[in-house]
């Protein structure tokens, strides 16, 4: 499954790239990341419940690397989940560049899917990757949003 | 046979359908003994990894679970599956054997291959206790696509071959090179025929119980084959054959995929049920069905067809990829089913026919209803169809100049059958067939109107084609059949049934001569402990080689009848009638005796047996056919294409069929209206799809499409007897006739519906989306 597609935050490229190596801001987007904590420099580990169709609230394990970076503008997350249910892995190339209402992200991702997940959640796993997709950002972008105005009353 | 048949050839209604249809037939899954355990399997999620460790501490820790156990557990019972059937005496034919182990050691090979078996006081502490096991795969590279895993630098399936390659087979007759320099016209395609799931509404199902005081183990198997099943645990386990009994009682559907053998569940859930000293039971769930149960999947061909401008046939050549998936215990049974099958009722003087079966990252591939036959059918038939289309020659009229005549029996075709005979065909009569399933579906009328029909926006098609199917194989069967004491007869043989009708068409074949009624004939099949000779129901060989047992034994209980009524009653044999249950004295009706009668005499209490002879009326026969008989048909298919949507309604169809003499026309129409719902699945709805790293997609019913009832239309079927030479009664096969030839026919009559000649289907299944594609890209020329 590849995942691709392009987001505007409504800040600055600096904050936004803060904002994405932030584990505690990542575990509280991200849908279904119920904890994730450094488990080394760029490297995470953490739990997430998924339901894909008739698979609910399945328990992963998760491991997230970020490699490749280029501050602020380029990294590669990468996420491998296992769980009784299947394992994912996943690759997302995610570029910032600044536009004239914020930053633009553009990501691209494959995802593979193995186990029970792929045998009977197939064709929801597509649209279920995108919903997820769209809350997680829209959600960085809230704590984006909420970082940016305490800043300013801060200051 | 009487001169006049009252069983055989008779519409009788089936002795089991009343325990079936009250829900009183014992299937596996209801067998239940005391203290019985029940059994889950942990498995690959990875199609292709490197084991690296399995942990199975917090499983066993569990409460509820009895015991858990890995490869490494299994010690010295951790040996390899038998190779089932050893490639036939081809010339240079290159076989490699790589069969699968109880569970899986070092590396996995498929999604879905047993890792562990959890064994828990109930089926939901085990399948809890599945998830505790914690199995660590370093994932490798998968084989999926067939044509990538033969390329340079593919990895491997099994590391220790140099390619992916499992077999390589050549079969040749005539030459074909030669016969290419005379053509007119040489038609040459790239076709793609898949095949999917057997789907049996019953899964598979086990239950094994170790009687330590009798020291007897008996096992409940949804097998098709509980005699060989008997004898290679008995091998296994280091038991005598008579320790070990197998039942398979009602079967839910078999199609092939349940005479696989040994399944690796098969293989430890009587050892694990020794072990412990407790019975043990394991009920495959649907899920489990798609990746535990054996499927049938694609073949690959580049094939080319050599004629003359009238639409002669001079050759063929074909060679193909056939995929065996992770093992090939099954060895090249269903590749060379279709090589054999390319040839179909044609006169093919030249043929040259090679493929390589392939090893994949998907599981074990074995016979499913057809077993092949049809995707040889598909590349002769539409090779036929393409020809004659560039030769503006009819495509009825195309196929009646190819018929083999019924002046050409036996027809040898100098090359090898599955059963490692020659592909000899006993009898057949085709241009009959073919003619008259032209006049049932209207074909010249259809023809005419097609155009009118076109006109108001109709696109209605034909199809007509024609098949072969090679059945009744040996290597042989037998059976035992007794009068008892009350006059009921009993036949007892082994093949298994999985709801063909054996308990009726046994009883005719042994009713029609005894002379008894066929209700009274009490038919056993599938218990090791009633009879133990024979291999299984396969090949659709059941009635053409069991049956043949039975009429055998029949007969000479029958000359046993006779010989002690002539005693008892100072008549000569040929003075004496057997009916009705009773011998009785030609002219003098009054005198006579009962057959329970003449069996109590024929086991006094006192008194002697006679030197030379034996108590009883019972007698036990075999039958072993030195190669299998040849049955064909012809199917007829009228469709409407939506051409908005490619959606096609089946209108009509026909099926003319030639399988000798029928034992039973109702059960010959049966067979084949289930075989035609299979034919339309495979032709339309049902694909494993594979991900590029070998996990299957649709592995539920929600997402691999049946055909349910308003898929099926009403099937009008006629029948031809050209009796076989091959057996007594002239029987042939007739469990796969429905779903062979479904494939071409639908291809044929979809095109013809389109009347577009850009428009070209050569690959199965064609769902609406592939048809709406093709549609799309004809229309743009």
């Amino acid at each position: 499954m590849k995942l691709d597609g392009t987001f505007t935050f409504g800040g600055p490229q600096e904050s936004v790239w803060a904002l994405l190596q932030d584990p505690a801001v990542l575990a509280r987007s991200l849908p279904g990341v119920e904890k994730l904590d450094a488990s080394g420099p760029d490297q995470y580990r953490g739990v997430m419940k998924v339901s894909v169709g008739p698979v609910t609230a399945a328990k992963f394990d998760v491991a997230v690397a970020l490699t490749d970076k280029v501050e602020p503008s380029h990294f590669v997350m990468q996420v491998d989940a296992k769980g009784a249910v299947g394992h994912t892995k996943g690759t997302a190339v995610i570029d910032l560049a600044p536009v004239e209402s914020g930053t633009e992200m553009r990501y691209s991702s494959t995802v593979q899917v193995g186990g029970t997940i792929a045998a009977v959640g197939q064709r929801m796993l597509e649209s279920v990757g995108r919903t997820m997709m769209k809350q997680a950002l829209e959600s960085l972008d809230r704590e984006l949003k909420a970082r940016l105005a305490n800043g300013r009353s801060a200051t | 046979m009487p001169a006049e048949h009252r069983y055989l050839s008779a519409r009788v209604t089936r002795n089991e359908d009343a325990r079936l249809l009250t829900g009183r037939a014992r299937f596996v899954d209801d067998v239940q003994v005391p203290g019985m355990l029940h059994a889950a399997f942990v498995r690959s999620d990875y199609a292709h990894a490197r084991i690296v460790s399995i942990d199975t501490s917090a499983a066993r820790a569990r409460a509820g679970v009895v015991a858990v156990y890995a490869a490494a557990d299994l010690g010295e019972y951790l040996t390899p599956a038998p190779l089932l059937v050893p490639p036939p005496p081809i010339p240079d034919v290159v076989f490699h054997a790589r069969t699968h182990l109880p569970l899986a050691r070092d590396k996995v090979r498929y999604v879905g291959e047993p890792l562990a078996i959890v064994i828990a006081e109930s089926r939901y502490i085990a399948e809890d206790a599945v998830r505790d096991v914690l199995v660590d795969l370093d994932p490798l590279d998968p084989v999926v696509d067939l044509e990538a895993a033969m390329a340079d630098g593919a990895p491997r399936v099994h590391e220790d071959l140099e390619s992916n390659a499992a077999a390589k087979v050549v079969q040749t007759k005539g030459n074909y090179e030669a016969a290419r320099q005379q053509a007119d016209l040489i038609v040459r395609r790239r076709f793609l025929y898949d095949r999917g799931a057997s789907a049996a509404i019953e899964n598979r199902a086990i239950v094994a119980q170790w009687d330590t005081g009798a020291e007897e183990l008996t096992i409940w198997d949804t097998t098709q084959a509980p005699i060989p099943i008997r004898n290679g645990m008995a091998a296994r386990l280091g038991l005598l054959e008579s320790q070990v009994r197998v039942v398979a009682p009602f079967v839910g559907g078999g199609f092939g995929p349940k005479i696989m053998m040994f399944y690796p569940e098969e293989l430890v859930i009587p050892w694990v049920a020794i072990r412990l000293g407790r019975a043990v039971k394991w009920t495959e769930d649907r899920r489990e069905n798609f990746y535990a149960t054996t499927q049938e999947r694609g073949q690959v061909h580049e094939a080319e067809m050599a004629l003359t401008r009238e639409g002669r046939i001079l050759g063929v050549r074909d060679h193909f990829l056939f995929d065996t998936g992770a093992y090939d215990p099954y060895g090249l049974t269903i590749p060379i089913n279709t090589q054999c099958t390319l040839l179909g009722p044609y006169d093919i003087a030249n043929y040259d026919s090679r493929f390589t079966a392939v090893f994949t990252n998907k599981p074990i591939v074995t016979p499913v209803r057809g077993a092949g036959r049809q995707h040889g059918v598909f590349v002769s038939e539409r090779l036929l169809d393409l020809a004659a289309k560039e030769l503006g020659i009819d495509r009825v009229e195309i196929r009646r100049r190819n018929l083999l005549g019924p002046d050409r029996f036996p027809h040898n075709h100098g090359i090898m059958f599955q059963d490692s005979a020659p592909l000899v065909y006993d009898s057949g009569n085709y241009l009959p067939t073919l003619e008259r399933a032209v006049e049932m579906i209207g074909y010249e009328q259809l023809r005419g109107e097609q155009a009118r029909m076109r006109a108001e926006g109709r696109h209605v098609g034909v199809g007509v084609v024609c098949y072969v199917e090679g059945t009744g194989i040996g290597p042989y069967e037998g059976a035992r059949v007794t009068v008892e004491p009350s006059g009921v007869v009993r036949v007892a043989t082994g093949v298994g049934t999985q709801g063909q009708g054996h308990y009726t068409v046994f009883a005719q074949i042994v009713a029609e001569v005894l002379g008894v009624d066929v209700t009274n004939v009490k038919v056993v099949t599938g218990d090791t402990r009633e009879f133990q000779w024979g291999t299984g129901t396969f090949a659709s060989r059941g009635a053409a080689v069991a049956g043949s047992a039975c009429h055998a034994a029949a007969l000479s209980v029958r000359g046993k009848i006779l010989k002690l009524a002539s005693q008892l009653l100072s008549v000569p044999e040929d003075g004496l009638e057997l009916k009705d249950a009773r011998v009785e004295v030609n002219g003098s009706p009054e005198r006579g005796l009962t057959l329970a009668e003449l069996a109590g005499r024929a086991n006094p209490l006192r008194g002697a047996v006679r030197p030379g002879s034996e108590p009883g009326l019972e007698s036990t026969a075999y039958f072993g056919p030195d190669r299998g008989s040849t049955a064909s048909g012809v199917h007829a298919v009228m469709v409407e294409v939506d051409p908005e949507t490619a959606m096609v309604d089946i209108k009509r169809y026909v099926v003319v069929h030639d399988c000798g003499t029928m034992i039973n026309p109702l059960l010959v129409e049966g067979q084949i209206h289930g075989g035609v719902a299979h034919g339309i699945g495979n032709a339309f709805y049902e694909q494993l799809v594979y991900d590029d790293q070998g996990q299957l997609l649709n592995a539920s019913l929600m997402d691999y499409l049946l055909p349910t009832a308003t898929d099926v239309p009403p099937i009008e079927t006629d029948h031809r007897e050209t009796p076989s030479p091959f057996n007594p009664v002239g029987l042939k096969g007739v469990g796969e006739a429905g779903c062979i030839p479904s494939g071409a026919a639908f291809a044929q009559a979809v095109e013809d519906a389109i009347g577009n000649p850009a428009f070209e289907i050569l690959q199965i299944p064609m769902s609406p989306d592939l048809l709406f594609d093709l549609m799309t890209e004809a229309r743009r020329g």
